[in-house]
């Protein structure tokens, strides 16, 4: 039995496979499929049905360039040695944030800490888990950032997992995405070095192991709309601790 | 003719292709090695059909390769073939730095022209079973119809851009488009 809503989900899918929706519809369907395996088959099925379309493109060999970089990218040849300045080193960017990671996860506890010790402690009943996590990673799987919702406090850590680089002229933008529901803008956030943001309470109420956090690109200051206007850079399921 | 494979040395059996990319999941260097040895050229054509630029290409095959290599766990031969999985992430990306472009170009306007990309008689002789049911279904649609989706699916354009290169209202546009989609697909499971 098809039901409208089910022909509506249907219908995205075969437009994204085609390819004609704009960036905000895309990433929307993106993050849809992201928790539902049921539309990623129906999905599935239109790229499948189309594919076949692309027999009609001529083959062209790409240069043996690509092949070198690939495997350069994937660590199976060691990179050309080159000078490096310690600033552009990956390692130290990673040495750093995994150092920034430490220290936020040591503020986190120190919080859980004072909070346990504190007397007679409000409990609020209507949050499961006291922390929500959610590894925010691109398309190809690599993790860019990590969040960690302190969701007793209403705080929200972002730390960055690898080095991200954004044009100087562009922005990161987080969004929260609960299921079936338009993205909600959670703020502009610096894609390289730890940020927190406090979330007010109507943005808690919406935190579920259903909801993902996204990051799209921006124009400096976020979003002029209110909804994300560039491409979606990385996504992350939420999830309880 | 330099830089185009005729298409049949590289057309291995599907199975053999699926099972490169079975392995590659597995980690296999030597596999991922075959693959993109088997695949490649035909991804980079439809990347190049779409994007243009040979650099931003290289960039766009570069990631999907990579990606294939991450993310190959997730290809799963009972909902479709290793060609189509790359395929499709080839032209998701393609369409993704499309749109990134659009946001920064904003305004200028240069709507590439629109090639009839009817098959040549060569590559309609060699085309799989699949191929020839899409193509007699797609025969069914309007032409103007027919020609709306087949210049969907090589450019990437949406919706908008469609109706500007086509010359007719973005909701007929969007009518053609959707309405063909359906009956595609009642066709394709008859």
């Amino acid at each position: 039995m098809n039901t409208p809503a089910r022909d509506d989900d249907d219908l995205r899918c075969a437009e994204y496979a085609l390819g004609v929706l704009d960036a905000h519809e895309r990433a929307a369907l993106e993050a849809d499929v992201s928790r539902d395996p049921a539309l990623r088959h129906t999905l599935d099925d239109w790229q499948r049905r189309l594919a076949p379309l692309a027999d009609d493109v001529r083959a062209i060999a790409p240069p043996p360039r690509v092949w070198t970089r690939i495997r350069r990218d994937l660590g199976f040849i060691a990179p050309q040695p080159k000078r490096e300045r310690w600033r552009d080193s990956l390692n130290v960017w990673r040495w750093l944030t995994i150092g920034a990671s430490v220290a936020a996860l040591v503020l986190l506890g120190v919080t859980f800490t004072l909070l346990r010790q504190a007397p007679q402690t409000p409990t609020t009943a209507a949050v499961s888990g006291e922390y929500m996590v959610a590894s925010i990673a691109r398309k190809d799987g690599v993790v860019h950032w990590t969040a960690t919702v302190d969701v007793r406090r209403a705080r929200m850590v972002v730390v960055p997992a690898s080095h991200v680089t954004i044009p100087a002229n562009r922005a990161t933008e987080l969004w929260l995405i609960p299921p079936n529901a338009k993205p909600i803008a959670l703020g502009v956030f610096p894609p390289d070095r730890p940020a927190t943001m406090t979330l007010p309470p109507e943005i808690v109420a919406q935190l579920s192991a259903q909801a993902v956090l996204a990051v799209s690109d921006e124009p400096p200051g976020g979003s002029p709309t209110g909804a994300p206007t560039g491409p979606v850079l990385a996504t992350g399921q939420m999830r309880s601790t | 003719m330099t830089d185009t494979y005729s298409g049949d040395i590289e057309r291995l059996p599907r199975e053999r292709i699926d099972e490169m990319l079975t392995n590659v999941a597995k980690g296999d260097e030597q596999a991922f090695a075959e693959l993109y040895r088997a695949t490649s050229a035909r991804v980079f054509g439809v990347i190049v059909r779409m994007i243009r630029d040979r650099g931003e290409a290289e960039d766009l095959l570069q990631e999907v390769f990579a990606t294939a290599w991450r993310r190959a766990d997730t290809f799963d031969p009972a909902r479709g073939s290793a060609m189509t999985w790359l395929v499709a992430l080839g032209r998701n990306r393609t369409i993704d730095r499309m749109r990134q472009h659009r946001e920064e170009l904003l305004g200028e306007g240069d709507a590439p022209d629109i090639a009839d990309e009817a098959p040549t008689p060569a590559a309609a002789a060699e085309s799989s079973e699949e191929r020839r049911r899409l193509e007699s279904c797609l025969d069914r649609l309007e032409p103007q119809q027919k020609s709306a989706i087949r210049e969907a699916f090589f450019t990437g354009a949406t919706y908008n851009e469609l109706a500007q290169r086509l010359a007719v209202p973005l909701g007929t546009m969007k009518s053609w488009i959707r309405r063909s989609l359906m009956q595609l697909k009642t066709c394709l499971e008859q």
